[in-house]
């Protein structure tokens, strides 16, 4: 007889409106630990068209979904300065944003039960230019919140495979 | 305090960078800094050098850092070699099985200096 192993699946963890709190939260926490900057959250989100470099981590498991980071390259160069103790280079915004979202969205499944240590996150992915169009093949559900940063808007985005 | 050669373990270079300068403001004297981009390149690093200290990431891509850990026991010359992990898995089962793999400490991101001094001085002044 063949045995057939499967992966041990984790109950999902259903979206819920206080996570846009915990995800502003995670970035303050982020930002003010690793960047010396503290940022604030806006509370009018707009449409997420506020920059040209997206950084994106996927999350699997209790929650599957994608985490996404973007911002203007102007606060990503700044975000790599500081992370960096000064020194300017936008060759290190790629490595500086992708690290952001994985602090951001790692701070963020740690802040709920269930997903902690139920949801496991991708290495990040960089995409820098505009007009770019993400498509989903599952049905989504979007979850948007928005920091300053420095007088520049750092934008949050949780899209939830339903 | 005793110059220290020290590898640090990361798949993001800024990272390296951030967790060597963190290093440095908590006081640790880096004689020389080796990089590594996931576990594998760091056990070649290890084959190579005689290190003091060792921080390494969990999650990255070829090998991760809990498979570092358990290739570091078959390196004769690493045993004794304190080992911090540092990561954004910072999940009681996870802190659990990297110290149980041989991790001596754990820290999870994000981090400040003054945690990485609390965390890294004791290993550190035992070596002095």
């Amino acid at each position: 007889m063949m045995l057939i192993q499967t992966a041990k699946r984790e109950p999902r963890v259903p979206a819920h409106p206080s996570w846009r709190g915990l995800m502003e939260q995670s970035a303050c926490e982020v930002f003010s630990r690793m960047i010396g900057t503290e940022v604030t959250p806006i509370s009018e989100v707009v449409v997420p068209d506020i920059g040209d470099v997206i950084a994106m981590v996927g999350m699997a498991g209790a929650l599957c979904a994608v985490f996404r980071v973007r911002c203007s390259s102007e606060a990503a160069l700044s975000i790599a300065a500081k992370m960096l103790g000064g020194e300017s280079d936008p060759e290190h915004i790629p490595d500086a944003v992708g690290e952001v979202c994985n602090m951001v969205a790692g701070n963020f499944k740690a802040k709920i039960d269930g997903l902690a240590g139920g949801c496991m996150l991708s290495t990040p992915t960089v995409v820098i230019g505009h007009h770019e169009k993400v498509y989903s093949p599952a049905s989504t559900e979007h979850l948007f919140a928005m920091v300053d940063y420095d007088g520049k808007p750092v934008w949050l985005g949780l899209e939830i495979s339903t | 305090m005793k110059q220290l050669r020290v590898l640090v373990i990361d798949d993001s270079s800024i990272m390296r960078k951030m967790i060597a300068r963190c290093l440095k403001l908590a006081g640790v004297e880096i004689g020389e800094l080796i990089e590594a981009g996931d576990g594998r390149e760091a056990l070649d690093a290890v084959r190579k050098h005689k290190l003091d200290l060792i921080l390494s990431d969990i999650n990255m891509p070829e090998m991760d850092g809990l498979q570092f850990l358990q290739g570091l026991k078959d390196i004769q010359a690493a045993q004794g070699t304190p080992v911090v992990m540092i990561t954004t898995e910072g999940t009681e089962s996870r802190v659990i099985e990297a110290l149980s793999a041989g991790a001596k400490a754990y820290i999870r991101k994000p981090f400040t200096s003054d945690e990485v001094k609390e965390r890294i001085m004791p290993l550190v002044e035992n070596l002095a």
